[in-house]
């Protein structure tokens, strides 16, 4: 069984459920057609009948594992042939009766004029029922040497909708005779932002008052199509920050199109905190802060950029990401070796810089032992050659294979034998025994790679995604070969996968969303930006220091949180930065960092950051950590880290005992500042320094003041001691400043 | 399963538990774990600290090499002397104890200086400084990462090399180069060394930990910090062997090939026979080569590359160049790839079902027969290579006519002694009077060879025999058996041991290379065990303990009888102590009898083997029984004599200076004058000396109690072996 975490809504949308299913049969009551003297073809107008009425959804009659109450139908209509073995000649028949239509069990089920337990499927007098009747009439034909269905065209395929407005969509279908024909009505239409756009079954698109890009989904009888909508807020912008290189360009050209004015760029408090955050996963020291603040080169923000990129814990933050996304997860005790070697040589590759295209190549090839190359590791963790192909059409491609493997894909183009062919690739992979328990050598196993299409039985040659990779010898590892493929110049797929991943991690939101569900009909907010920056990274020969300059650089990268009086609504186009919750182990590092503590983690060095922590193994032991979402690394979606708030996360800041022992610390930083020779001012400066990478504001420092000269008392009234009082005041304030949104969230 | 199930199973599963911890398994022998330092300068003299398991009383600290020398300073520390023209490179070191001379630990001796490191450096601020062109030995603390700085100028090459997992340790080490605050500029953690250009004058952090950050005594390393001028090649410092390297090289291969390989597209031209060398360089290559060949002709093709210590997976394929006009077509004659183990090694499972070491190796040895005269293709290539550049992956390939010829490697025999049972303990050839241990011997014939070989161990020390089952014709197994006689004195030599058999019609004689663990791994579950070959064999009897039982047949002399015949041997049970249990199951070690098995009554003093010889040919063979029994060992029980000896002499001691204190109490109290100050000051030193002298006791009481409770008697199982038995099975009597 996969374990691959889905984002939910996905499939959600892909097995339609019985109330959608009900919404779609309204549209054909009330507009009975006369009988249908033409003939009728099973492939082209029945089984549209039945998708467009739910009859072939995943939830009802195309359930996995026989249908539903012995009637089965192929998913969404994907195989017509088995589906007119299913219609005509299942059910001894009774399903279709020639003679009296109308007394077709199928027809008396959809209509529920028998029990029925999906309901009223096509009211008597609707389009679909007397398409239905006149097949049946007709004698049930499959349609003989009938047209197939080529592609589909959506009229218009873009357009812009001010809030409120309506746009009706036109759905073609096109022919391999070249004919056409209006499928509107019978199309499956879905938006993929119904806060910003909605659509009726009938094609209507409506906007709403969210400003943004959104797109229409289209679908008909396995073909895919899109509409690609705007709706503008239309304010003027009439100022823009600088623009330091094409990101901006291409940012701000679309905020203008939208009328959405951005933020002003950020200070240098905000920035410095935001960056190195971002790329270091780490807050600044109060020295760096200090010095970054005191600085007034005009190219300090670049400097400091490439400072953190030298920096070890770019490395550490980033094979953090990574690892978890490559499972590197603990099971047994035993897999300590390989789990530190995986993510050591990750960490390593980051550090010297490694191109991208090379990891994954060294990655996807892997041979050898975990010891000597530890990137087998990954062959340890993903067995199966159709685990492997998942995990790095998504990881790497942005493409969600899965659904391919039985079927074909209902958003996409991918058929079982593009999933097969590239299963095909993995076909090679040779494993012998070492002396760990679990842990294979790998090697390439001479012999022609194939793999076979479960459906047909036929064995299947690679291929990448429907482009022909060429002939591959049997002694060349075919892997390599798909290596080649990804990181050529002209793969559609590889480098947008990763930049696009990369902006979600410093943007909170990908250009496509989510990130590794890139397909045609999930077009991105800004293509044009996202095909720059594809274009910059292929450039740069892959090089992820780059990327993660050109990105920090940019002016749309440091604009403030703070929205102005027009983009507060703005989730979508960057017109300001979108504030995001500290990750798990990154908020662990800064109230250590900011109370002085360290956590003591299992097999490592006393000190060692949270975000180095190599595998997952370390979530038992710290409550922390997992309460704030750290993966347990069984999924390649960054969906497994949880990066919602929640009620035990607040609970669990102001009242879990490990925070508080942290507060607590002898020797920390409230012990310290509470015995430290310097005035109360000076204390509370290098508070909010530490804290927020800023000096206090004056009410702050005021309350802060007021609240330090407190005297306390015990229960019987009497006083305590003050060098306790501070100290516990100390605390008081450290755990008022770690409990507010301006430390928890980067901003 | 419903809870109630559950917590059953869990009480038995851990009643088991308990059951099995209660036995132990294999009788106690003293191995040598660590050295301090773990090698030297040649040359110069130094003090060394050893520690291990059972060497109680170590005595003296014997070298593989008369070169190196060693006098005890003290418990446990030796001033060791290495003589300037001591060769360079891996010794072995080993202690005498009182089970005789101990498991064998590395000892590197080299030409640089070499420092110890006395406290672990885990921050930055206390990095040790070293100096370039010396080595430093040290230890790893657990949870930590040692520091150690070098000065160096710009345009510098430095080489930080670390001897680790190649001279036994433990460790599996981490370089780092840093700048001088510690941030890294360039690591390495493959086992590999750092090639370091220094890019300015200045301060350098060199930091070491464990992969997994284990520490302990047992993760020491030699961390060698070298400068090198710009072209000269890396040279690594000496290691281990793998036991897969016994089969190389062939008998006769000159140490450099006369060939190498071309950096060419194009297929390089042989002539066969032929002896190349070659890398596996960059990734992903594919080395091919062409040869002209006639039908019918046979070629047996070797690849060395992990038996040169590299950590790859080489595969020959063999294609005939078939041509149809311009066009070219291939067609596959042959693919080779490994030497399998002639022997089934010991799978993942729960107990061993095989030895845990492997005489195979990933390297190539095949045959191929010519079908057609005409052009070949030979593609030479690295299944682990894919990915990796390094142009250190090298190889050997070698095409020859058949030479046949074997190789032959032994090991201490591990058996499954309980259920459950992974252990990979070191065994060292410590033999107790009466004891009789087992070598297996596994053989990787070559080229076809396919005789029966003799095993031959010679100077053994006296008192010692030894007898090897012969490997028979086509089978590639045998055992050497290693006896001490009852009253064999304490001793111990190094033994030779060779493999004979006549290949056509010349008898040769080869080595034999002993395998063992480095480590005493007592589940290989929770530990990898480490097996490597060993530079010599070190035979050694203790005249301290016997074995807890030595079967023997009740003479000495050849067994005679015919086939077709019933042959009783009386066997002699000598038991010295108890067992747990009634009978042990005795199998058979000596072709053709290894299917014979019977209980051996472990309350009886003698009983009866009584072989069936219906299918045995005449013949001379040499066979012994064997099984596992569970003894009550009492360990060291002269210690508790010993201890008792210092107690009552401290007694004693202190008693006297307690009658003294009495005395000069007293004479203080008549006394006066200055003769009471001198009483009283003679009372206040021999007071303290009695309360040291009451230390002393409780301290010797301690000490008894504690040798007692070691010599408390404990279940051990271990591998019972009879002496060897000849027989000599003449041919039926025809009627």
């Amino acid at each position: 069984m996969s374990t691959a975490v889905t984002s939910p809504d996905f499939l959600s949308k892909f097995h339609l459920g019985h109330a959608l299913c009900a919404a779609w049969l309204m549209l054909f009551a009330g507009s009975a057609l006369a009988e249908q003297t033409t003939p009728v073809s099973f492939v082209n107008d029945i089984v549209p009948v039945l998708t467009k009425a739910g009859c072939n959804a995943g939830v009802c009659h195309a359930k996995a594992g026989g249908g539903q109450n012995g009637f089965q139908l192929s998913l969404l209509g994907f195989e017509p042939q088995e589906d007119y073995d299913y219609l005509t000649r299942q059910g001894r028949g009774r399903r279709l009766f020639p003679a009296a239509p109308d007394h077709s069990l199928i027809l008396l089920k959809a209509s529920a004029q028998v029990p029925h337990g999906g309901g009223v499927r096509l009211e008597k007098d609707s389009q679909g029922y007397g398409v239905l009747r006149s097949w049946i009439q007709q004698g049930t034909p499959y349609g003989g040497d009938q047209a197939t269905l080529s592609s589909i065209l959506i009229q218009p395929d873009r357009g812009v909708l001010p809030p409120g407005a309506e746009q009706q969509l036109k759905t073609i279908a096109h022919f391999s005779d070249g004919s056409t024909r209006d499928v509107s009505s019978l199309a499956l239409y879905e938006s993929n932002d119904s806060a910003m756009a909605e659509v009726d079954d009938s094609g209507l698109v409506k906007a709403a008052e969210l400003p943004g890009k959104f797109s229409i989904m289209v679908r008909y009888q396995g073909k895919v199509s899109v509409f690609s909508g705007a709706v503008p807020l239309g304010a003027p912008v009439e100022e823009l920050p600088p623009s330091k290189n094409f990101i901006d360009e291409h940012l701000f050209a679309n905020l203008q199109q939208l009328g959405i004015p951005p933020s002003p760029v950020c200070d240098d408090a905000t920035f410095l905190r935001r960056v190195t955050l971002d790329i270091g996963g780490r807050l600044p020291t109060e020295e760096e802060t200090r010095e970054f603040l005191a600085d007034t080169a005009t190219d300090k923000r670049e400097r400091l950029i490439d400072r953190l990129l030298r920096s070890p814990s770019y490395a550490d933050f980033f094979a953090n990401k990574w690892t978890s996304l490559l499972k590197n997860r603990r099971d047994v005790a035993s897999d300590i070796t390989s789990n530190f070697a995986f993510h050591a040589w990750i960490r390593d590759s980051l550090l010297a810089n490694k191109p991208y295209d090379q990891i994954v190549r060294e990655l996807l090839a892997a041979t050898g032992t975990v010891i000597a190359n530890p990137a087998v590791a990954w062959y340890k963790r993903v067995k199966e050659p159709k685990e492997q192909l998942e995990d790095v059409a998504q990881l790497f491609l942005g493409v969600r294979m899965q659904c391919a493997q039985c079927h074909h894909h209902p958003f996409e183009r991918w058929s079982q034998d593009d999933y097969y062919g590239f299963a095909a690739f993995f076909s090679q992979v040779g494993r012998k025994p070492s002396g760990v328990q679990g842990e294979d050598l790998i090697f390439h196993k001479r012999g022609v790679a194939q793999s076979q299409n479960v459906k047909t039985g036929l064995m299947v040659r690679p291929a990448a995604l429907g482009d022909d990779v060429g002939e591959i010898p049997p002694d060349h590892d075919p892997r390599l070969r798909l290596a080649d493929w990804m990181s050529s110049a002209e793969n559609p797929f590889f480098a947008k996968a990763v930049v696009n991943r990369y902006w979600k991690h410093f943007f909170k939101r990908g250009l496509i969303e989510p990130e590794d569900d890139i397909r045609d009909t999930n077009p991105p907010t800004n293509p044009e930006l996202l095909e720059a920056l594809e274009k910059h990274f292929v450039s740069s020969k892959f090089d992820l220091k780059e990327l993660v300059r050109v990105i920090t650089q940019s002016s749309a990268y440091q604009l403030s949180a703070i929205p102005n009086e027009h983009n507060v609504a703005d989730q979508q186009n960057y017109s300001r930065y979108y504030p995001r919750r500290m990750q798990a182990e990154v908020l662990l590092d800064s109230i250590d960092d900011l109370s002085g503590a360290r956590t003591s983690f299992a097999n490592l060095p006393v000190g060692t950051r949270a975000v180095a922590l190599p595998d997952n193994s370390y979530n038992n032991a710290s409550p922390l950590l997992r309460v704030f979402g750290r993966p347990e690394s069984t999924s390649v979606c960054e969906c497994e880290r949880r990066e919602s708030a929640s009620l035990a996360q607040s609970l669990h800041l102001i009242n879990a005992a490990d925070v508080k022992a942290k507060l607590a610390t002898s020797g920390g930083r409230a012990d310290r500042l509470s015995k430290a020779e310097k005035s109360a001012k000076e204390k509370i400066s290098e508070l909010y320094l530490a804290a927020f990478s800023r000096q206090p504001r004056p009410e702050e420092l005021d309350t802060a003041l007021a609240y330090l000269a407190e005297s306390r008392y015990d229960a019987n009234g009497k006083p305590i001691d003050p060098k306790i009082v501070a100290r516990d005041n100390f605390q008081d304030l450290l755990w008022a400043l770690i409990n507010s949104k301006e430390f928890l969230f980067n901003h | 399963m419903n809870p109630s199930r559950i917590t059953s199973f869990a009480l038995l599963l851990s009643l088991l538990t308990h059951a099995a911890l209660a036995q132990s398994v294999c009788l106690p022998a003293p191995r040598l774990l660590t050295t301090m330092p773990m090698g030297g300068q040649a040359g110069s003299e130094f003090e060394l600290t050893i520690s291990g398991e059972f060497i109680e009383g170590a005595e003296q600290l014997v070298f593989s090499h008369p070169g190196i020398t060693a006098n005890k300073s003290a418990d446990n520390k030796y001033t060791v002397k290495i003589a300037a023209d001591c060769p360079t490179g891996i010794h072995e070191a080993r202690v005498m104890t009182r089970l005789g001379l101990s498991a064998a630990r590395v000892f590197t001796v080299g030409k640089l200086p070499e420092v110890s490191q006395e406290k672990h450096s885990t921050t930055v601020q206390s990095a040790m400084p070293l100096q370039l062109n010396s080595i430093c030995n040290a230890t790893m603390p657990a949870r930590g990462v040692n520091h150690y700085s070098i000065e160096a100028k710009k345009d510098q090459r430095i080489l930080v090399d670390c001897a680790a997992q190649g001279i036994d340790s433990k460790l599996n080490p981490v370089l780092i180069v840093g700048d001088k605050d510690g941030n890294d500029l360039q690591v390495e953690r493959r086992g590999g060394v750092i090639d370091f250009l220094v890019p300015d004058d200045g301060t350098y952090t060199i930091k070491v930990h464990d992969l997994t950050f284990n520490g302990g005594e047992h993760y020491f390393y030699r961390l060698v910090i070298q400068e090198l001028p710009g072209e000269v090649p890396v040279i690594r410092q000496p290691a281990t062997r793998a036991v897969a390297a016994h089969s190389w090289p062939p008998f006769g291969l000159p140490p450099e090939a006369p060939l190498k390989e071309h950096d060419s597209e194009d297929a390089q031209k042989l002539n066969l026979p032929c002896d190349i060398a070659g890398s596996f360089f960059p990734a992903a290559d594919v080395d091919t080569y062409e040869f002209e060949a006639k039908k019918g002709e046979q070629w047996w093709i070797e690849v060395a590359s992990q038996r040169l210590g590299r950590p790859t997976d080489a595969s020959v394929v063999v294609q005939r160049v078939s041509k149809d006009g311009d066009t070219e077509s291939l067609v596959d004659v042959a693919e080779l790839s490994d030497i399998p183990s002639p022997v089934k090694v010991s799978s993942n499972g729960y107990s061993y079902d095989g030895p845990p070491y492997n005489a195979g190796s990933s390297d190539v040895l095949g045959k191929i027969e010519i079908p057609e005269d005409g052009t070949y293709r030979l593609q030479v290539t690295d299944l682990f290579g894919g990915t990796r550049n390094d142009p250190n992956n090298i190889y050997r390939l070698v095409i020859r006519q058949a030479t046949p010829d074997f190789s032959v490697v032994a090991w201490a025999l591990h058996m499954n002694l309980r259920n459950g049972d992974r252990n990979a303990l070191s065994k060292p050839i410590a033999l107790r009077r009466g004891w009789t241990m087992p070598l297996e011997v596994i053989v990787i014939r070559r080229d076809g060879f396919d005789g029966e070989i003799e095993l031959i161990m010679e100077n053994l020390p006296d008192g010692v025999n030894a007898s090897g089952t012969k490997i028979p014709a086509g089978k590639s197994r045998g055992i050497m058996l290693i006896t001490a006689d009852e009253g064999a004195p304490k001793g111990y030599a190094n033994a030779t041991f060779r493999g004979r058999a006549k290949i056509g019609d010349q008898t040769v004689t080869r080595p034999c290379q002993l395998a063992s663990m480095a480590w005493p791994v007592r589940n290989a579950w929770s530990e990898i065990p480490s097996p490597r070959l060993l530079s010599s064999i070190a035979v050694s009897v203790s005249d301290d303990e016997t074995a807890p039982i030595t079967i023997a047949a009740k003479e000495r002399k050849v067994w005679e009888a015919k086939t077709g015949e019933k042959l009783t041997i009386p066997l002699l049970h000598m038991r010295r102590g108890e067992f747990s249990g009634k009978a042990i199951n005795m199998s058979t070690f000596g072709s053709p009898f290894e299917s014979f098995k019977f209980d051996l009554p472990l309350d009886a003093d003698s009983s009866e083997a009584i072989m069936d010889l219906a299918k045995t040919p005449p013949g001379e063979y040499l066979i012994a029984l064997y099984g596992s029994a569970v003894s009550k060992h009492r360990h060291n029980v002269a210690a508790i004599t010993v201890a008792e000896q210092e107690h009552t002499k401290a007694q004693e001691t202190a008693a006297a200076l307690a009658a003294e204190v009495t005395r000069l109490s007293e004479q203080a109290k008549v006394a006066s004058g200055q003769a009471k100050t001198e009483a009283e000051k003679s009372l206040a030193a021999v007071t303290a000396e009695k309360k040291a002298a009451d230390a002393a006791v409780a301290a010797a009481e301690k000490r008894v109690a504690a040798a007692k409770s070691q010599a408390n008697p404990k279940d051990i199982v271990d591998i019972i072996v009879s002496e060897p038995i000849k027989i000599r099975v003449q041919p039926a009597e025809t009627k």
